[in-house]
């Protein structure tokens, strides 16, 4: 059938062909390119859609072009693509109707936007990469279209910090480029498939597998921001709060950790990976990563600062699954790549908001914020709440499968490292609570924008998509165990995974 | 009945949500006392036992009502009605009642949830809610001792939730039995349970908290814990000799030390914490001897039922009625109502606290060796210092400030927890036990300690004789300044940063990196890069 071909290239192009368009509208034509985006985001879903229901019915779509003998591009809808795919595709229709509200009457928007659709391409395109080669394009191509946005104000700060971006991500970019060409002198073209492929190479490669491995992860890892590779994540949050949304959510920590995913299942696969006693050091780093995150997030008292080193901790988690050597652990890593998105772009769209609307950008400005923007602080609170793990909410599910998978995998002390995780969450949201909803509010907020109107706390289009992604967030934590929820689909996928060496 | 378990848990969320919306406020105020009703009702009307699955929820939820649920459910009901209707009386000037209302509607659902989830995760998700909305209950006055409180409770409360968290996972994911899941279920149930060295919260957070919220807190939230205990750890099954030692040896602690320091104690609230932690030590007592002798369990576990419904009650009485004497006086009729919770916790003759006494008492006498001595002596002295604190508090509470206010209906809601007092555990208790509880020198066992707490009250008094005093929290006092000292020596210290790049890149172009940069280098090494790559490739 056709469409099994080129089901996969409209997905990319539903986003990269009203991105190209966008950059040519004149800055005044708003409906034009309002309508451009959400016609490009409804076809994305849509098209998803029918690709979610063949991929549940064992069907897939591979889309195929030679670029030389024996290198291709491959665009392949399997499980796990479909879940990044779906993910960025529902957070990008939210991030670009909150980019609307936000950037309302701000400059340099038609700038703003083709690069914004360029960045979900980019994205859509790193999670349907059916080899590593295909993988490197398209992270490579995420590295260039979300520098513009980083640096997007364009003030000295947000151009230091683009620079910092581009020296840590085009690092990775190089280390990863090595890796993939020693591995293609090795192996030949790397597909990504279940269980891996590189097991049936001769066992004299084991050394050189290693090492690529390392170069590999070390890759991706910047953009994941593992520990010490994260220094650019909380310089880059001086870009616009819908940027650092995406950034943090969907598009670059999220491609990182899932380019991990990739590397371990499929390239590697997960067996052959524990075989080479790779797994370990990459569960320590995780771990390192974990708990730094969330020490140096306690003391920021700027909010996104916060949020960034939250990321820090909260993306390593994923890292940490991946690592754990069990179906349970696949299932807790994998289902909080959904998870921690939906949890930590409401948690920016909330921090967005706050600046928007009062100008309060600092954790010591959030005093009483609860009375003047109740929707929005129930939606941060909710959005909290689900990263320290509380149930019923969407971290919950995240934390409860990786404690298992971690007593599955024999790595009883993953447990410690959550548990003290957990408090550290406590110790650094809870303050933001107890200020936002038991503090008396000052006499005036710093700098406020946007009067109350008719009952909307700020402007709408600035309060639906966190009511929205807040609710999703309780939604999928407390319906985790019905059909076609994350965990649902996470449990797909690691069946897929194991499939090989069912013990 | 399946919707009766719904209503019941779905009334207190969906009040507390109407509350929360300025529109729906006014009305969902005058309703939200009623939120416990469905509950009791189930717990009334449920003879045999429920079981209902919702699969999709969560993990798998599966909520009920078995033989222990229900004396828990009817219990918390009882008490969570009589509250809230209190609550009424007592916030009724409070410019923040309804924020007040609705953290109380939200600990509500989740107190009710932990007594009718019967799986980890929902029992957890349940008992979570519970925890953290009662935190707007403690800091609700929000003056300097509530924050205190708040902050204290709150601190432990978290460190309860991991600890009961990596106990869940553990005795799922290993074993029930696993020395790491029992110790760290105990110390996370603990938290709330009161064991010694995690009590340090429950004074400062039933003096702090309003009336209405110490006897939801002191009644039915502390029981909570016990449920967790009582459902996940592997009583009856497995036995763990060193575990239950150390859980009885610090019931004994709780409750030899509970008593010493709540007689040390001014604040009738802190009196009464203290006794809770001394009673929660009778738990502790029990729950270690199951777990050291799991043959006993049984027996074991029906007195504690009764017990903790006996407690539970008692409690919330003296709470509720505390709050109406600090507005309306200690008047005669206002100590008596009083007395009456305070001689069922003495276990005085015809009383519940009789019954939950000797019950316990019976339960534990065929245990092994060295506890067959001490444990009648260890009971004994727990039902002296109880009496012994009673007293006290009966003598503090009339010395006590009456605050004043406006006259509330405090009075009603008060009755019907006196009333419960009064009905419940003799409902509750198999009549053979009445019986033989009826024997003269049975009554004269629990008539003593009444009397000798009198007598040496009433000698205090004569003399004069003042208690040294410990301020309410105890150990918490020199922790705390143990915290403030060190957290002073490292102020000056920063938080140490790891050398990242942006810091070397930003600050200095090193001479290296400008070297680097220089057109014919930078030249040279992409061509040897590529010449590397071409070499990997052709091999």
């Amino acid at each position: 059938m056709i469409a099994d071909t080129w089901l996969p290239v409209a997905v990319v192009l539903s986003s990269l062909v009203p991105g190209l368009f966008i950059f040519f509208l004149a800055e005044s034509r708003v409906r034009l390119r309002t309508t451009l985006n959400l016609v490009g985001a409804f076809a994305k879903l849509a098209l998803i859609g029918v690709m979610l229901w063949g991929v549940l019915h064992d069907h897939e779509y591979v889309f195929t072009h030679t670029v030389l003998p024996g290198l291709d591009l491959v665009l392949k809808a399997d499980a796990l693509a479909m879940l990044f795919v779906t993910l960025s595709a529902v957070l990008w229709l939210f991030t670009t109707l909150y980019a609307i509200g936000y950037l309302e009457g701000a400059p340099n928007r038609s700038r703003f936007f083709g690069f914004f659709s360029l960045c979900v391409t980019a994205t859509v395109g790193v999670a349907m990469a059916g080899n590593l080669f295909t993988f490197f394009l398209f992270y490579e191509l995420l590295t260039l279209a979300t520098y513009p946005l980083v640096v997007h104000r364009g003030t000295e700060k947000a151009l230091r910090a683009g620079h910092i971006y581009l020296a840590y991500t085009l690092g990775g970019g190089a280390l990863l480029l090595i890796g993939t060409v020693w591995l293609y002198g090795l192996a030949g073209q790397v597909d990504f498939a279940p269980g891996g492929t590189l097991s049936t190479l001769p066992p004299d490669t084991a050394g050189q597998l290693q090492i690529i491995f390392l170069l590999l992860i070390a890759g991706v890892g910047v953009k994941a921001a593992l520990v010490p590779l994260h220094g650019w994540l909380p310089l880059a949050m001086v870009a616009p709060a819908p940027v650092s949304a995406l950034l943090h959510a969907v598009a670059v920590v999220k491609a990182g950790a899932f380019g991990i995913v990739r590397i371990v299942y499929e390239v590697y696969g997960i067996e052959f990976a524990q075989s080479l006693s790779l797994l370990l050091p990459l569960a320590i780093v995780a771990s390192i990563t974990i708990l730094w995150g969330s020490l140096r997030a306690l003391f920021q008292d700027d909010l996104k600062r916060r949020l960034a080193y939250s990321t820090v901790s909260q993306v390593a988690y994923i890292v940490l699954g991946v690592t754990l050597f069990g179906p349970v652990g696949t299932i807790g890593g994998i289902v909080h790549l959904v998870h921690q998105g939906i949890m930590k772009i409401t948690l920016f769209f909330c921090a967005g908001n706050y600046a928007e609307t009062l100008g309060i950008h600092k954790v010591s400005e959030m005093d009483g914020v609860g009375r003047r923007m109740p929707w929005t602080t129930l939606a941060f609170t909710i959005g909290a709440f689900g990263m320290i793990g509380v149930p019923p909410l969407a971290g919950f599910i995240s934390k409860w499968y990786l404690g298992l998978g971690a007593l599955e995998a024999g790595m009883p002390w993953v447990l410690a490292v959550l548990a003290v995780s957990s408090l550290l969450n406590a110790a650094y949201f809870l303050p933001i609570l107890h200020r936002a909803w038991f503090r008396p509010p000052p006499e005036t907020w710093p700098h406020e924008h946007i009067p109350l109107r008719r009952g909307w706390e700020t402007a709408p289009l600035l309060l639906l998509p966190p009511m929205a992604t807040a609710a999703a967030t309780l939604i999928v934590g407390l319906f985790a165990a019905s059909a076609f929820s994350p965990l649902d689909w996470a449990t797909l996928i690691a069946g897929r995974e194991y499939l090989q060496w069912t013990p | 009945m399946d919707t009766l378990i719904l209503v019941s848990l779905a009334l207190p969320l969906l009040l507390a949500l109407l509350v929360a919306l300025p529109r729906s406020r006014a009305v969902a105020l005058a309703l939200a006392p009623g939120a416990p009703l469905p509950a009791l009702v189930l717990a009334l009307a449920a003879r045999e036992p429920l079981l209902f699955e919702l699969p999709d929820v969560l993990t798998g939820l599966q909520l009920g009502v078995d033989d222990t649920g229900r004396v828990f459910l009817l219990f918390t009901s009882l008490i969570w009605l009589a509250a809230g209707w209190y609550a009424r009386g007592w916030l009724a000037d409070d410019p923040r009642r309804a924020r007040f209302a609705v953290f109380f509607l939200l600990t509500q659902a989740g107190n009710l949830g932990a007594c009718l989830a019967l799986d980890a995760a929902g029992f957890y998700a349940f008992y979570a809610l519970m925890s953290f909305a009662a935190y707007g209950l403690v800091a609700h006055d929000n003056n300097a001792v509530a924050r205190r409180a708040g902050r204290v409770y709150l601190v432990l409360a978290v460190a309860g939730e991991m600890l009961i968290l990596s106990g869940l996972l553990l005795a799922l994911g290993l074993a029930p039995d696993h020395p790491w899941a029992v110790a760290c279920l105990l110390l996370g149930f603990g938290v709330k349970v009161g064991l010694p060295l995690l009590h340090v919260s429950l004074p400062l957070a039933y003096a702090a908290a309003p009336a209405p919220a110490a006897a939801v807190l002191a009644g039915a939230m502390i029981k909570a814990g016990l449920l967790g205990w009582l459902r996940f750890l592997p009583l009856g099954d497995a036995a763990l000799p060193d575990a239950g030692q150390i859980l009885m040896l610090a019931g004994g602690a709780a409750i030899v030390g509970g008593s010493v320091i709540g007689l040390m104690q001014r604040q009738p609230g802190a009196i009464l914490a203290y006794s809770s932690v001394a009673q929660m030590g009778h738990f502790a007592l029990g729950v270690g001897a199951g777990l050291v002798a799991p043959e006993l369990w049984p027996l074991i576990a029906a007195a504690l039922v009764v017990y903790a419904a006996h407690h539970a009650l008692a409690k919330a009485a003296l709470f509720l009625g505390l709050g109406v004497v600090a507005r309306h006086g200690a008047s005669f009729i206002h100590l008596a109502g009083l007395a009456l919770p305070a001689l069922a916790l003495a276990g005085a003759p015809f009383s519940s606290g009789m019954l939950a006494k000797l019950g316990l008492k019976d339960a534990l006498a065929p245990l092994p060796a060295p506890w067959a001595d001490v444990l009648p002596v260890l009971l004994a002295v727990g039902v002296l210092g109880t009496a012994l604190l009673m007293a006290r508090f009966l003598v503090r509470v009339r010395e006590a400030p009456t605050a004043g206010g406006a006259p509330a209906s405090l009075w009603a809601p008060w009755l019907l927890m006196l009333a419960g007092v009064a009905g419940m555990t003799a409902g509750l208790a198999p009549s053979a036990s009445w019986t033989a509880a009826l024997q003269p020198g049975v009554l004269l066992y629990a008539l003593w300690p009444i009397l000798a707490a009198l007598v040496l009250t009433v000698i205090a008094l004569r003399l004069r004789l003042r208690a040294p005093q410990i301020p309410a929290g105890d150990l918490l006092v020199p922790f705390e300044r143990l915290l403030a000292t060190l957290a002073r020596r490292l102020a000056h210290l920063r938080p140490p940063a790891l050398p990242t790049l942006p810091t070397h890149a930003a600050r200095r172009p090193p001479r290296l990196e400008s070297r680097l940069r220089a057109w014919p280098l930078a030249g040279a090494l992409w061509l040897a890069l590529l010449a590397g790559f071409i070499v990997l490739l052709a091999r």
